[in-house]
């Protein structure tokens, strides 16, 4: 705005376009200053909580670090003896695939839900709301005791279930091929609600003009979510897809607390492989070299998916 | 993310401990302030090291020492983030086997120097041995326990057809008499599940098959991949695959819980389960009887378990060691009585490698009380061997290998791959040379 009141007074008195000038250059560089000022409490938190300790993990990883001993300066030699553990590197694709397992199912449910509510009147679409966000503000502790008790092989209430139907009980946190699939379900739950609120939300800002128009045009259900509801959702699915896997690959809590990571390992997932090596590891270069080895994968991940699903500007609604 | 995740999960920890556990010495007055942290065992045992604390803060002016419970669970994190922070308490208790890789990267202090030296005589000299790191003590034992004795229902034996007075010897028998006791509702046998608890509920197991450690006594080479292992491997394989063992532990290890609410007909566990039973469960303490877990050759005389427990150290960092070594001293070195009531407290479940306080023990009446002491002294702790020292990893690589099995997978192989992930430990870790008993 004094921006703008300034040029138009240049226009309006030639003769006085100098002094107008510097007069507006100098509300900009006040203006200038003012942003700097704003933004200076943020920096310097940035920097204090995530750019130090950023630079700091990168430089001890060269080292045998620990909090006692003096440190010995070893190169490579932490990132060659991850990048060389194959257990490490099972433990990404292990992340990889579980991810692949909750991202999808997370949004289609979370996507149908969202379609369910917006077809729901006031009141019924509140309780709906406020039902699949319960999950989001359970913690992760007592969702996977909860799943846990769900599961367990005598007097869970999954196999008395089934049993209810003639099948035998199953281990399903104690046998490999079932373990990852029966964590991923937790996780699936935990992350829904906040993922169909922000479905929700999407759906709701496409204007309901573009349906009227379609319906008169003659277009059914399916060629409207084809043709207006999935393009102008397209930037909603690539921001819960980066953040979905980026945070599948993440999770700690439910596996340590469900299986520690068992059995043998099918449910070791990369924060917990890094932070059992932190929690019992005598030296830490080891598992900052790993946690940086996985921001890494964590980045590349989220590139390939922007690149795969270009983001759009909104030109609507 | 992940590195964010970390460093500011390190960062509020660390203000936590920080402002939660720290030493100051402000808020009491002239007095120094040490602090011990004491992992959240039994309510009854949390009790007595209330109790203790009291005593020796009541018996002096010079020092106040402040006492903080830690779960288990939240232990190696908290400590981490203690210890990132400058702030680790000045005691903390801690197992035999971590005392010496503790000493080596001096995250403990050695106490010769702290501790007066009468105060160490009439330790067991087994137990010494394992706080002891290149000639000095890193820390004062308090109890050991072994980790393994059997656990069984007389009720269930003799509804099965099995004697109840005739425990499981060998393997093969304890195969076949878990065959005859599962049922629908209860498993024949319930043991560690699990890698992490393999790796150490079976050290003395180890032992027992091989007569040696899956490494070498100086820690310069796997020795996993002895064939004399494979017994116990198969053992493990045939309880799970023929359904002895439930397919999904019904708890950790060291919880004997399950076999006190009837889920298991035998049950292997550490001697402190008799602490739980009694307090717990005494309706069925009747039922159930204590045996050594059986060995593989049949041989009684051999170890079927390793001697845990808990030894107090003070932090490498503390600046109040000599305050810090008092206060040990008072408790654990001092007045038996103390120590003999934490015993009694835990129904005499654990035992003292003080001679002067195992002695008064002995000669309590109340000790009567456990009606399976007796029989782990004489049978289990008599034969059991001290806690290895090595680095946690090696008993995981071994841990994984029974998991292994358990899960089907062929023996030869698990045992080669255990054998190739201890070398590659010893590489990594530089730990040729390091051991000095295993």
């Amino acid at each position: 705005m004094t921006s703008a009141a300034g040029a138009a007074t240049a226009v309006a008195a030639p003769g006085t376009r100098g002094a107008s000038g510097s007069t507006a250059r100098r509300r900009r560089h006040g203006d200038t200053k003012v942003a700097y000022l704003m933004l200076t409490p943020l920096v310097v938190l940035l920097a204090i909580f995530v750019i130090w300790p950023l630079l700091h993990a990168v430089y001890i990883s060269f080292f045998t670090w620990s909090f006692y001993a003096p440190s010995e300066f070893v190169g490579l030699d932490n990132y060659v003896n991850v990048l060389t553990d194959q257990a490490f590197l099972s433990s990404v694709l292990r992340g990889l695939g579980f991810a692949a397992m909750v991202v999808p199912a997370q949004l289609l449910i979370a996507f149908a839900f969202a379609n369910l509510v917006k077809s729901f009147s006031g009141r019924m679409a509140g309780v709906l709301k406020v039902t699949i966000y319960v999950p989001a503000v359970i913690s992760e502790v007592i969702a996977s005791i909860i799943f846990t008790i769900i599961y367990a092989y005598r007097g869970g209430i999954l196999n008395w279930a089934l049993g209810l139907v003639g099948r035998d009980d199953t281990a399903w946190l104690g046998e490999t091929g079932t373990a990852l699939p029966a964590i991923a379900v937790p996780a699936i739950w935990i992350g829904m609600g906040i993922a169909s609120l922000i479905m929700l939300a999407g759906l709701l800002d496409i204007p309901e003009a573009y349906y009227e128009v379609a319906s008169l045009d003659g277009a059914g259900w399916w060629s409207k979510m084809v043709h207006i509801t999935l393009p102008l959702m397209k930037n909603i699915f690539l921001y819960l897809l980066v953040t979905g896997f980026a945070g599948s690959l993440q999770f700690l809590v439910v596996p340590l607390v469900m299986t520690n990571g068992g059995p043998l390992e099918s449910t070791t997932l990369p924060n917990l492989f890094i932070f059992r090596h932190f929690t019992n590891d005598l030296y830490s270069g080891y598992p900052i070299a790993a946690a940086l080895l996985l921001f890494l994968v964590l980045g590349s991940v989220s590139a390939i998916i922007f690149r795969l699903v270009r983001s759009e500007k909104a030109v609507d609604g | 993310m992940k590195r964010r995740a970390l460093l500011s999960g390190l960062a509020g920890a660390a203000a936590l401990a920080a402002a939660g556990c720290g030493s100051k010495d402000s808020g009491s007055g002239d007095k120094a302030e040490v602090t011990i942290w004491q992992q959240k065992f039994t309510d009854q045992e949390d009790a007595w090291y209330k109790k203790a604390v009291a005593a020796y803060n009541a018996s002096q002016n010079k020092v106040k020492v402040v006492h903080q419970i830690v779960p288990a669970d939240a232990w190696d994190q908290k400590m981490k983030a203690a210890q990132a922070a400058g702030k680790a308490p000045d005691v903390f208790t801690l197992n035999y086997n971590k005392v010496q890789g503790f000493a080596r990267t001096s995250q403990i202090q050695a106490l010769d120097g702290v501790i007066a030296a009468d105060k160490w005589s009439g330790l067991q000299e087994s137990v010494v041995g394992s706080i002891t790191y290149k000639g000095k003590k890193y820390g004062y034992p308090m109890l050991v326990e072994p980790s393994a004795v059997l656990y069984y229902r007389k009720d269930l034996f003799a509804k099965a057809g099995l004697d109840p007075e005739k425990p499981p010897t060998s393997w093969a028998e304890l195969v076949d008499f878990g065959k005859k006791l599962t049922t629908k509702d209860v498993s024949g046998f319930s043991t560690a599940g699990n890698q992490i608890d393999m790796g150490w509920s079976t050290w003395g197991l180890q032992w027992n098959a091989a007569g040696h450690l899956p490494i070498s006594d100086d820690w310069s080479q796997p020795r996993a991949n002895d064939p004399a292992y494979k017994p116990l491997l198969q053992a493990y394989q045939d309880l799970y695959k023929q359904g002895i063992m439930p397919k999904q532990p019904l708890a950790p290890y060291a919880d004997a819980t399950p076999f006190g609410q009837g889920k298991a007909a035998m049950m292997a566990c550490g001697s402190w389960a008799a602490s739980v039973l009694l307090s717990d469960f005494p309706k069925v303490v009747g039922n159930v009887a204590a045996a050594p877990m059986p060995s593989f050759d049949g041989d009684v005389t051999k170890p079927t378990a390793t001697l845990g427990g808990w030894t107090w150290v003070i932090d490498g960092k503390s600046t109040k060691a000599q305050a810090a070594a008092e206060f040990i001293a008072y408790v654990l070195a001092g007045d038996p009585a103390l120590l003999v009531d934490y015993f009694k407290t835990t129904k005499f479940s654990k035992y003292s490698p003080r001679t002067a306080v195992a002695d008064t023990i002995s000669s309590d009446p109340a000790a009567k009380e456990n009606p399976w002491a007796q029989t782990i002294q004489d049978k289990v702790v008599k034969y059991a061997k001290p806690e290895p020292t090595y680095d946690w990893s090696i008993s995981l690589a071994f841990g994984k290998a029974i998991e292994k099995a358990l899960q089907g997978k062929d023996i030869d192989t698990a045992l080669k791959e255990a054998d190739a992930e201890i070398k590659d430990i010893i590489a990594k870790n530089n730990l040729a040379g390091q051991g000095t008993t295993s």
